[in-house]
Parts: C-alpha cells; structure tokens; sequence
C-alpha cells in the first residue's frame, strides 16, 4: 500500500543527495500520519482569538471601562500566571492578558508530544530501524521530524495573526502576536528534540519536555512579578517564554526577541541531530534511571500492590477532587447571582428552588460525585485490564484467591471515591467564602457515596458476566446516568424516571431535604450486584487476550 | 501428605471454548520427584492443561489431581506449594524485574534470598530495570527466577525456554537438574523435543487434546522400531515379504527398512541367507517418536507406505 509510492519516490531522488536523501518522502509519510493532530491544534488555538476578544469587547466596550480595568489588571497573580500587563488600556494588549499564555504554552505543549510521537516513541517501537535500512539520509527523518512540527508552528502564528487582523486589531500588534506565539513553539521544538535525544523511552521524553516547559514558565512568573512597573525584570532573560514576551505585541511591538527565539531553536535541532548520528539506536544519552532491585516489605501485601499500581491515578483523582472543590466553591455565589431563577433553563438545569445558591450548592454536590464515581469506575477497569493483558495470571497462580484479588481493587475505590466525596464537598464550602460550612457540603457530597457504589456494582457485575465487554458498557452506562442527572430535565423527563437513576435518586443537599430511602435502596442494588459479579467471577474461566 | 501421592494426575481432561474443543480426554501424570516433559505441537492443549491445573480455567469434565489436592476448591492452599512459569510471562510494567520477582515468590510461599542473587547471576538479569523495558525473554527470566528461588514442591513451567538464547537456555537446563537432584517434581511444558530428551524422566505426548503416548523415555525407545541400512550381493527387493520387516525402501541392492527389537533377531537370520555387504542399525530417536506423532499421518512419505508391507 505504502510501499509502493515510497519506493518510486526514493528511486527518484539521486542517491549522491546524502544526508538529506528522501526528506521529502519523510515529509509525507509525517504529514499522512499527523494530519489530523496538526489540524486540530492549529484550527483551534487561532479561533481562541475571536472568541476571547468578543468576550472581552463585551466586557469592556468603552475606553474609559478599559482604563480603570488598567488601574487593577497588574496584580501579582495576573503577572505570574499569563504575564505582566504592559498595555492593559487597549483591546489588543487586554487580549494579550487573557490568550497569549494559553497559547503560547499550548503549543509548546503540542511541540513537544507531536516530536516525541515520531521521533523517540518511533525509535523505542523499533519502527525508526526499519526506515534506517531504507535508503535514507542520515539526517532526513528527523530533520522532516523537526520541520513537520516546526511548521504547525509557523501555521498557527500566521493565523492568529490573520484572526487578529480580522478583529481590525493594529497590524503591526497582530503579526507580533502571532510571531511571539510561534516562537515559543519553534523553542519547544528544539527543545524536544534535545529530550527525545537525552531519554531512551518516550515517556522520559515527554516528562523531561513539560519538565523544561514548567521551569522555564516559573522562572518567567518570578520575572513578571517582580517587574517594575511595566519595565520587565532582567530575570525574565533567562527563559525563552520571557523572550517571547518582551516582543509584547500591541505594546514596543519588538522583533529582535524573535531572532534569538529562533536562533535557540536552530541550535538545538542541530545539536540534536548531532547527537542523534554520534549514538546507537534506541539508546539515550541519560541512562534509564534504576528503580529499587527488591520489593519493599509493603509491596508484597495485597493492599500494598495495589495502591502501588494506583498510586498514580489515586493521586491524580484526589488532586482533581480538590482543585474542583475549590473551584466550585470560589464561583459558587458568582454563578448563584448570574442564574435568572425564571428562566425555564435554569429551573431544569439546578432545579425549582427558592434558593438559587443552594441550588448551585446541590449541582456542584452532584459534579463530586460523578467525578468520584469516574475514578471509582476506573479503578476497577483496571482488574479488567489485569486479567486481558497483564500479570492477573501470575497473581491467581499464587496464594491469593480471587475474592481477595478483586477486593484489594473494590476496597481502593471504595475508600478513594468516599475520600473525593468528603474532600470535594467539605472545600465547596470551605472556599466559599463563608456563604456555607464545610461540614454541610461535605455532608451533600458524602450522600452520593452509595450512588458511586451502585456504579461499582454495575461494573462489578458486568466483569463477572461480561468480561470481554465489562469496560465499554461499563462507560456507556456511566455516560447515560450523567446525562439523565445532568439534562434529565432539559428533555423534560418525568421527575419519577430521574429519581429512579443513581445520581437523580440522591437528595440535592443542601436545595433539598436529607431522606434516608433511596440510598438504602442504592446500597442494596449496589451489593446484590456486587454480590452477583463476584460470585460469578469466582467460578468463571479467567479470559485472557 | 504422603509421599504416594502423585504431583499431578490428570485423568480423561475435557475441556471446550466456544469454537475449538480444547482438550478432549486428555491423561497425564506426574510423580513426586520426577520431571515429566509435556510434548505437544502449538494449540495442542498444553497451556489449557496446566491452566486447569492452576484453578485459572474450569474442566468441562475428567479429573485433575495438583499434589493430591483438587486444582479448583483447594487453588489457595495449594499454590503456596507450588511455582509457575507462564508461557508468554507479562508483569507489571511500572515495576522493576527485582519487585516482581519478590512479589510472584510470596505468592508461592516465599523466596530464598541467596538463591535469588544466584539465580540473578547466573540469568544475567538487571532487577533495577522497569518491567515495560524488558523484552519477552528478560521477563520470562523475571518469572524463572521467582520460580526457581522458591522451595515449590512442584514446578509447572510452560515453554520456559521459548524466549531465551541458547546459552541461557543451557542455565536453565543446569537448573532444573538440580531442582531433580532435590527431589523435587516438573511438569516441563514444550514443542522442543531436543530440551526434554536432555532433562525428562517420563514424557507425555499430546495432539488436539488427546494423550498420544506417555511413559518413561527408555520404554518408548522400546516401542519404537530401529531403523536398518543393508547392502545385499543382490537386488533388496528379496526382502519384500521377510515377516519383520516394515517401511522397506528398496534402491538396487540397497535396503533400509524398520525392525523392532521383539523381531531384529528373527530378521538378521533371514538376512544372512543374501550375504549382506554392509549392514547398520540405528536406535530410534526420541525425534523420531515425535515426529511420528506430531505429523499427520496422510502427509507421510508414500515411498515407506507401498514399499513397506
Ligand atoms: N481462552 C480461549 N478461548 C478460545 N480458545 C482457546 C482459548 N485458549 C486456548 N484456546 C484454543 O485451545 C486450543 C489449545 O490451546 P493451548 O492450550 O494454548 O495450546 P498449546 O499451549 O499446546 O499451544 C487452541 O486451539 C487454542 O486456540
Ligand atoms: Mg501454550
């Protein structure tokens, strides 16, 4: 299929080209196998351009409106989070405030998966050996690596340019706009193509990629901080997102910044293809760091493999847990005031109550749970997974019975999912601002506990019954039951059929009152289920792969 | 327990997945303190086997014995007594080779820490690595170390050797021969007859999920013909009919045929009326029994079908 048009293009192309032989053909065959990720990231960062600065012209119509927002945007944490406001009297300079760090760091982002995706990860597939042995330059697939990605940045720089013009927005402000984001782009292209030469495993690649990325924006967000007045610090010299930043388009409209954006990026593509043709394949230049030679005492209990193998996931869901919380509580009377309680929208959205807050209260109670029956779901995924693909063999064909395998996975999301309920809850109220006590939304999460259990014995059920298929209905089901809490009342469901699912059955605490029933019932679903997949599990054939 | 007691007796084993009968009447059995090679071409039912010997699959029907125990209801108890080798061995990708090993030897009752650094050596095995580094043969050698630093009763290794280059190959070889000299029982699952001639007490031969053949390795020896070359003073052909001879291939006055050893003296009598030239006689291999079982008997040769009696 592919092979065919490969061959006659390499046969095209003179064999004394060197090192560059069959660049185009790396072209293409990068092209065809990113398409679809170059489309998407450079559609939607430029179309961020008109919808944030409608917004903002909304917000701020007038010039006087724009220059009182002048006299509070410098705050510490605007400066350190998108950057310090040089020119926050103007549309374009507003517009910089709120977009170009989420655009910049954006494509950093994409930079530096995209070249790992077909450079290291390649090379650790074994799929780099096999373009080796065709007749190809020495440097043609990587320098087509670089080029491809390379581009998306130049793309997306253009349009968002173009996008700024478009919003009638000064020529010269826009181009550097889109330039100073571009830039920072091409610098996360050498930069990951130094990582995927450093690391021998693409993992190691893309970590040590976001690692630069996260302290280069530090190192910036203390510059911008400390900055005086809108003269930048020095400090922010020292990270290429600072350069990028001292183009400040709408402001000196600055280019030389640009050239040493670029140079870095010439640099380091160089310095890696150097590497690349001075080492062996699939080796790194850092050595893949040794992990511990013995099992710790804990590793080898049940339990203790288990949140080993979670521990990851576990922590990522707690963190969720908590920046929701914080989050539903921070914009919780916000959100109470912008709701028109007449609006048949809002009454079907947070439901029919004299209080809009509360109402708020009850929906953000709702958004915990379904977060913590995601990651209960998760979990137990995982005891899928195990026995598909992975060492569940080994582990039954040890002393460990089933019941107490499936267990060990059933007590972490258990105990994981309460922990997110009671955590999320109790910092709604917490961050509220004193509009409610903690213990209450904890108390309104909590509630959901056995509506989260009752996922679990669906999946749990499903497992023992269904394995092979356990995980997608598993979701499906889990996708239908937010959809019926969530908008059931949007598409004018009767109010009985939305009780009779789990997350509509719990009481929107604190809009509505405390009742015992329905999580009795849930609970008891909950366990004949769980019941039923475990005991069919335990007599069933384990299925593997 | 006592010492009668077989490792593993298996007796008319069934066993059907959806599309395939797996397993269909299948005997096996191992005493304690033999190794007994589990011969079989691929998707003959030796993994099915010893999956329900692990308690992993349930059989449809037949009787299967592990240590005296019943391989399903008493799985816990009698795992800690045992250790196993999977045939495609797949660990837990974020941990080192050295967890894993310690972690599969607890669930087999515990491993001896300096067999274990012994068996590392003598593996060449980095415990330090991450498992999702590893290829199939580093981790099959995760799971061959566990399985030999433990002080298991009764070894189940399927195809332990199918990932691993010759050298680690003749480890493995010293290893079990030690785990004999101890006493200790095999069940050595494999499709390479050379491995199991070199280290198998006992061999039992499978095809589709059925027992072909079992017995001690000598015995089949026994059964088998020994194959004969001769050059008579005229045309071999004279040889058509001797009562003994099978698989006669006749080239001129050059003869090889099959004897078995019941009959080889009755045959050297006949042979000595045509003053044979040259004669040699050699014992059947242990390939030779294989081989015989493992091909289809349509595809034989059609030459030692007409030309035998
Ligand atoms: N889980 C399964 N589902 C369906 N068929 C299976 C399954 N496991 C094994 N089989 C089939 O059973 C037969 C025996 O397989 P197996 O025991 O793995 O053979 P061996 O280990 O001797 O190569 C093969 O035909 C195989 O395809
Ligand atoms: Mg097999």
């Amino acid at each position: 299929m592919s092979a065919s048009p490969a061959a006659g293009d390499t046969a095209s192309i003179p064999a004394t080209n060197g090192v560059l032989t069959g660049f185009g053909l790396c072209v293409r065959l990068l092209l065809r196998r990113n398409w679809l990720r170059l489309l998407i990231w450079a559609v939607l960062l430029p179309l961020m351009i008109p919808v944030v600065y409608s917004s903002q012209q909304a917000a701020f119509p007038t010039q006087t409106a724009r220059d009182s927002y002048s006299q509070v945007a410098n705050t510490p944490a605007v400066a350190a989070m998108t950057g310090l406001p040089y020119s926050s009297g103007s549309l374009g300079g507003i517009l910089v405030i709120k977009i170009w760090m989420t655009l910049a760091i954006s494509l950093a982002f994409a930079s530096i998966f995209l070249l790992t995706r077909n450079g290291r990860a390649d090379e650790e597939a074994g799929r780099t050996e096999l373009l080796r042995a065709q007749a190809l330059g020495r440097y043609a697939y990587s320098l087509a690596n670089y080029a491809v990605v390379g581009s998306l940045s130049v793309v997306t720089g253009l349009l968002i340019a173009l996008f700024s013009l478009g919003e009638k927005l000064p020529t010269a402000g826009s181009f550097v706009m889109g330039g100073s984001v571009a830039g920072v782009g091409l610098v996360f292209v050498g930069i990951g193509a130094l990582c995927g030469q450093l690391s021998s495993t693409s993992r190691g690649a893309n970590s040590l990629g976001v690692g630069f990325l996260a302290v280069f924006y530090v190192i910036r967000a203390v510059a911008d901080v400390r900055a005086d007045g809108s003269r930048s610090s020095g400090l922010s010299w020292l990270s290429p997102i600072g350069w990028a930043q001292n183009m400040r388009a709408f402001g000196d409209n600055n280019w030389w910044p640009f050239l040493a954006l670029l140079a870095f990026t010439v640099i380091s593509c160089a310095v890696a293809l150097r590497v690349e043709t001075h080492r062996d394949l699939g080796m790194g230049l850092l050595a893949e760091r040794p992990g511990p030679a013995r099992a710790s005492a804990f590793l080898t209990t049940h339990v203790g493999l288990v949140l080993r193998l979670q521990r990851t996931p576990l922590a990522a869901w707690i963190v969720g847990a908590v920046v929701a919380g914080l989050f539903f509580g921070g914009v919780a009377t916000a959100m109470a005031g912008l709701l028109d309680p007449s609006t048949p929208w809002a009454k079907a959205f947070v439901g029919d109550s004299q209080n809009m807050l509360n109402s708020v209260l009850g929906i953000f109670g709702l958004f915990n749970a379904l977060l913590a029956a995601a990651f209960a779901v998760q979990i137990l995924t995982t005891a899928r997974s195990q026995e598909a693909g992975g060492p569940l063999e080994l582990e039954l064909a040890g002393s460990v019975s089933r019941l107490r395998w499936f267990g060990g996975h059933v007590l972490v999301a258990a105990a994981g999912s309460a922990a997110m309920l009671l955590l999320g809850g109790w910092l709604t109220g917490a961050s509220s601002g004193g509009v409610i006590s903690g213990l209450t939304t904890a108390g309104a999460s909590f509630a959901y506990w056995p509506a989260v259990l009752l996922m679990m014995g669906v999946f749990t059920f499903l497992y023992g019954f269904a394995p092979r298929h356990s995980v997608s209905i598993a979701w499906a089901i889990y996708g239908a039951f937010l959809i019926l809490a969530l908008f059931g009342r949007l598409f004018s469901l009767s109010e009985d059929a939305i009780r009779a699912t789990p997350f509509g059955a719990v009481p929107r605490m604190p809009a509505e009152k405390f009742s015992l029933t329905p999580m009795l019932a849930l609970t008891v679903v909950a366990l004949v289920l769980g019941a039923l997949g475990i005991w069919r599990f335990s007599t069933r054939d384990i299925e593997s792969e | 327990m006592s010492t009668t007691v077989a490792a593993i007796e298996v007796s008319s084993l069934r066993k059907r997945f959806a599309r395939t009968l797996a397993l269909d009447g299948l005997n096996l059995s191992v005493d304690q303190g033999q190794v007994t090679g589990f011969l079989g071409p691929n998707g003959s039912g030796k993994s099915t086997t010893i999956r329900i010997l692990l308690g992993l699959l349930r059989a449809d029907g037949g009787n299967a014995r592990l240590l005296g125990g019943d391989p399903w209801h008493d799985a816990v108890a009698l795992h800690r007594r045992i250790a196993y080798v999977p045939g495609d061995v797949s660990l837990w990708p974020n941990l080192t080779g050295g967890q894993a090993i310690d972690i599969i030897a607890r669930l087999h009752g515990g491993a001896d820490k300096v067999k274990r650094e012994e068996l590392l050596e003598r593996f060449q095995l980095d415990p330090t690595k991450k498992a999702r580094s590893y290829s199939k043969g580093n981790r099959q050698k995760v799971a061959l170390v566990s399985a030999l630093a433990t002080n298991a009763e009764l070894l189940i290794l399927d195809e332990p050797t199918s990932g691993l280059d010759p050298l680690m190959e003749e480890v493995f070889t010293e290893c079990i021969q030690e785990i004999k000299a101890q006493g200790r029982s095999v069940l050595l699952s494999s499709h390479i007859f050379t491995e199991v001639e070199k280290l198998c007490d006992t061999i039992t031969i499978i095809r589709d999920g059925r027992t072909v053949e079992a017995g001690r390795l000598n015995e089949l020896r026994h059964l088998q013909r020994s194959v004969v070359a001769v050059s008579l003073d005229r045309d071999a052909s004279v040889l058509v009919g001797t009562p003994g001879v099978n698989d006669l291939v006749v080239d001129g006055k050059h003869a090889t045929f099959t004897v078995s050893e019941a009959e080889l003296g009755a045959v050297l009598a006949a042979l000595s009326a045509y003053s044979p030239h040259s004669l040699v006689s050699k014992p059947p291999s242990l390939e030779a029994i294989f081989l015989r079982h493992y091909s289809d008997p349509l595809q034989r040769p059609v030459s030692t079908r007409t030309a035998g009696i």
